[in-house]
């Protein structure tokens, strides 16, 4: 390599150009919410009251949190079934540690770091380092955590009555309910380790394509173990909300929560296989689908076509994103109208 | 070429098809005259017999030029058309499902009688045992796929592809897997297709088994048909300078030689991986690029791979710069200064989706601290570098290194490495599928990065590539290491032949009884 440096100034499109590149994938979704939501606040006047959109917000904190945490495992190319059973898990440990005396920021901490462990160190390690694959593992730990959180709680709800879950649920931080502030830390926190760590970068590379970065000498075990800490965590964080919000720790398992937030991280924007998207795009996701519950809810629509309206916008919003990457679009027209141009040449005569 | 006043049983006329700048096909015919025949199929990797072979069985289909069995033109959308056109391929790598059984195997699709509505099992094994029988094979047709020997599977595939009816069978390279014997059952099994008066169409890259059952070629080179005849109106020589080109003076002045006094580099000691190398030894001098030549299956690329650590090495030792390697998987190796370029970008090298940014900064950032901060403000002078030294022109960092061309792409593949500064660089098929200025820009770049007092070593199924590029050159066959030439010395025709000469059981013969064999 020459020493000198290059003179050659670092070569860019404009700022905005570069925003645009960066956030194409966040179209679809901003386009919808943006829809839905004027829909609903000219067709609704309680909708844009600060009551209502205080509880759109607070009413999904567990399905931002966990979102934001699958996210980073969707990112790197798996998908986390067990969310729902870990949480009821969590959630009855936090309960009973809280009954049995253990002062509430202690148990925070403990259900918080037993979430990073039986994320990372159950599912995260069987993938990553056993290799097994993520669907079998984690389709596995829903199962043995269910019957675990059963047995455990003998199927029984355990009130809890503890001034750390109440002020999370209904306590105020300058003026800002603390759910919100979760919501809002958790996600800073998540943009940063995926933009601005190497980490965040071993994420991407992992479910771009994972024997590259492996031969690149990326450890990409640690990135598994740790993208399923993440969930852990997540799971552990959307469990000690949901106590604050019921007033006790529920052995039933939401495994609806798992699945929302896998539809929010994929309308988002970000591969099914892993390699491109964001918690950017997750945050709008959820916004969307907490917009679209609260919206319909609110005009006495049953809650029912949220569903269908869901699942047709799924596919819409990831059919969009396919056909627009790297100018697939285009490419599938100018096929189209090859194929056309093929059917017109065929009988060319012989040499 | 065509006999006067018949029509040829199938003709390929004109073929042409473009991978976005690449020509794998420019022009190129085929003509097979009469039912009955074995056609062979030759050129050097990268001629476009692979692409003629999918245009055939209806994998790709050309951008220009025709297909025409008995005179009438076809057009397959599909392997399944091909099929139904009677035209069936027998890939290179087997595609058959180990845990049925032959018979199953055999009448995968369609085959399987059926009565009413199951599977009709005894006459299903009736119709897989006529089918073996014409093939002179006396297989059970219960036995398991999995208990099979490479050449009986490959048998059990060309079963398959005579169920069908089909009058065409196109063999991909049978023989890289199989040893002499084996060779031989698949002759046998040859004549009696022809008996069947079923055509063969043989691609393969050893001289010796073109000349024992064609009875006809044709020769690409850079996708264009060099020349077709009957295979009497060949001689070894001819066809390796129809495959090579009359330009085989393509050769580079190289720099001065390095010197020959220092210690080596990287150093294998009779290394050993169970079932694909067996004792090789050899090493290589800081600025010294020495080059792997052997056919597919010779063990070149588990080599590498060996050396990598991502292939387990049963026996025997590897150091860099006189110490040994560190500790086992890609990272130890890395650790102590290795650096592979992988043969398949796409799914090796890079990370497509990534940027170019990551790509290129990845190895060299692999051991920091995860939750560190990269700075972008770092970075930049180091990738501007890099672009330099690397004649790539970048448009955007940020941008998906998926958007830049072929060449490009293997450019950054070999810049990520350089900056980590490696002392022992190994390529595998460095150029492969990169257009012809880019291949001489990474032989320009390997050079510099020699002559900078790196190790390298370069595998590549390219003769002239390794001849351009080496000052040695190691003949591998069979997993072992079966002569080492000057490259100086070294023509194309002594490596193929080399590398294409039948299997001796000596492994320690040396080059002239090679080359009297042929």
């Amino acid at each position: 390599m020459n020493g000198a440096l290059s003179s050659n100034p670092r070569p860019g499109r404009s700022h905005v150009g570069r925003i645009w590149h960066s956030g194409r994938h966040l179209l679809p979704v901003l386009t919808l919410l943006i829809l839905i939501f004027t829909v609903f606040a000219i067709t609704n006047p309680v909708f844009l009251s600060r009551g209502n959109l205080q509880v759109l917000l607070t009413s999904n904190a567990q399905l931002w949190v966990v979102a934001v945490g699958m996210t980073f495992v969707m990112l790197a190319g798996a998908v986390d079934l067990s969310v729902g059973a870990i949480m009821a898990f969590l959630a009855i440990m936090f309960g009973k540690l809280l009954n049995a005396g253990v002062s509430g920021g202690l148990a925070l901490t403990i259900t918080i770091a037993a979430g990073a462990l039986l994320g990372g160190g159950v599912n995260g390690v069987l993938i990553g380092r056993v290799g097994l694959s993520f669907l079998l593992v984690t389709l596995a730990s829903l199962t043995a955590f269910t019957g675990l959180v059963n047995l455990w709680s003998d199927t029984m709800a355990i009130p809890v009555q503890a001034s750390i879950t109440d002020s999370i649920a209904f306590g105020n931080f300058l003026g800002v309910n603390i759910s919100l502030w979760i919501m809002g830390v958790t996600f800073i926190l998540a943009l940063l380790l995926q933009s601005r760590t190497y980490f965040g970068r071993d994420v991407y590379a992992v479910g771009g394509n994972r024997q590259a970065a492996r031969l690149a000498g990326i450890n990409t075990e640690r990135t598994i173990v740790f993208v399923f800490a993440l969930t852990g965590i997540a799971a552990a964080l959307a469990a000690i909300i949901g106590i604050g919000r019921s007033g006790a720790a529920s052995p039933t398992i939401d495994n609806n929560v798992p699945l929302e937030a896998i539809a929010a991280v994929l309308l988002g924007g970000t591969r099914i296989n892993g390699g491109s998207g964001g918690v950017g795009g997750t945050a709008l996701g959820v916004l969307f689908l907490a917009t679209l519950g609260n919206g319909l809810s609110l005009s006495d629509i049953s809650s029912y076509w949220q569903q269908i309206v869901t699942g047709v916008i799924l596919v819409s919003a990831v059919l969009f994103n396919r056909l627009s990457a790297d100018g697939g679009l285009k490419r599938w027209l100018e096929h189209r109208r090859g194929r056309h141009a093929d059917s017109d040449a065929t009988p060319v005569s012989g040499t | 070429m065509r006999p006067p006043g018949r029509t040829p049983l199938l003709a390929l006329h004109g073929l042409s098809k473009r991978y976005g700048g690449v020509h794998a096909l420019r022009g190129a015919n085929l003509t097979i005259a009469r039912p009955g025949l074995v056609h062979g199929l030759l050129g050097e990797n990268g001629s476009g017999k692979s692409t003629m072979l999918g245009v055939l069985s209806g994998q790709h289909q050309p951008d220009e030029g025709r297909v025409e069995l008995e005179g009438r033109a076809l057009s397959f959308h599909s392997p399944s058309d091909a099929l139904r056109h009677g035209i069936a391929m027998v890939a290179q790598e087997a595609a058959i499902a180990p845990e049925l059984t032959v018979t199953e195997n055999i009448l995968m699709g369609r085959g399987l009688a059926r009565s009413r509505f199951l599977i009709d099992w005894s006459s299903s094994r009736e119709k897989a045992c006529r089918v073996l029988e014409l093939l002179d094979l006396d297989y059970d047709p219960d036995w398991l796929v999995r208990d099979l020997r490479p050449d009986q599977r490959q048998m059990v595939e060309i079963a398959r592809a005579i169920s069908t009816n089909a009058r065409v069978v196109i063999l991909d390279e049978p023989t890289s897997s199989l040893d002499a014997g084996e060779v031989n059952a698949l002759f046998a099994v040859i004549e009696s297709l022809k008996a069947q008066d079923v055509t063969v169409l043989f691609v393969s890259h050893r001289l010796n088994e073109i000349f024992a059952v064609c009875d006809s070629l044709t020769i690409l080179r850079d996708g264009k048909t060099i020349v077709e005849g009957p295979v009497d109106t060949f001689d070894a020589d001819s066809i390796v300078r129809a495959m090579v080109g009359g330009d085989t003076d393509r050769r580079v002045t190289r720099g001065p030689q390095p010197a020959t006094d220092c210690a080596p580099a990287l150093e294998l000691r009779h290394l050993h991986s169970t079932g694909r190398l067996t004792d090789i030894s050899l090493s290589v001098r800081p600025g010294e690029i020495v080059g792997l030549c052997g056919l597919v299956g010779s063990g070149r690329s588990e080599l590498l791979e060996c050396i990598f650590g991502v292939r387990d090495v049963t026996a025997g030792g590897i150091s860099v710069c006189g110490s040994a390697r560190h500790g086992s998987g890609p990272h130890g190796a890395i650790r102590s200064g290795i650096a592979l370029v992988p043969p398949d970008r796409k799914e090796q090298g890079l990370v497509l989706s990534g940027s170019v940014r990551t790509n290129l900064m990845s190895v060299a950032t692999a051991e920091r601290n995860r939750l560190r901060r990269p700075i972008k403000k770092e970075e930049d002078p180091i990738i501007a570098e890099l672009c330099t030294s690397m004649r790539v022109r970048l448009h955007d960092y940020e941008a998906p290194v998926g958007n830049l061309s072929g060449g490009n792409q293997q450019k950054v593949v070999l810049a990520k490495w350089l900056a980590r500064r490696p002392k022992v660089l190994l390529l595998d098929e460095p150029t492969r599928g990169v257009d012809v200025r880019a291949k001489v820009e990474i032989h320009r770049l390997v050079r510099s990065i020699a002559a900078e007092g790196v190790a390298v070593l370069v595998s590549s199924s390219e003769a002239p590539e390794l001849l351009d590029l080496c000052d040695r050159i190691i003949v591998m066959s069979q997993g072992r290491s079966v002569a080492v030439v000057e490259a100086a010395d070294a023509s194309e025709e002594t490596l193929m032949r080399l590398a294409s000469a039948p299997d001796l059981e000596a492994p320690s013969s040396n080059k002239e009884e090679w080359s009297q064999s042929t």
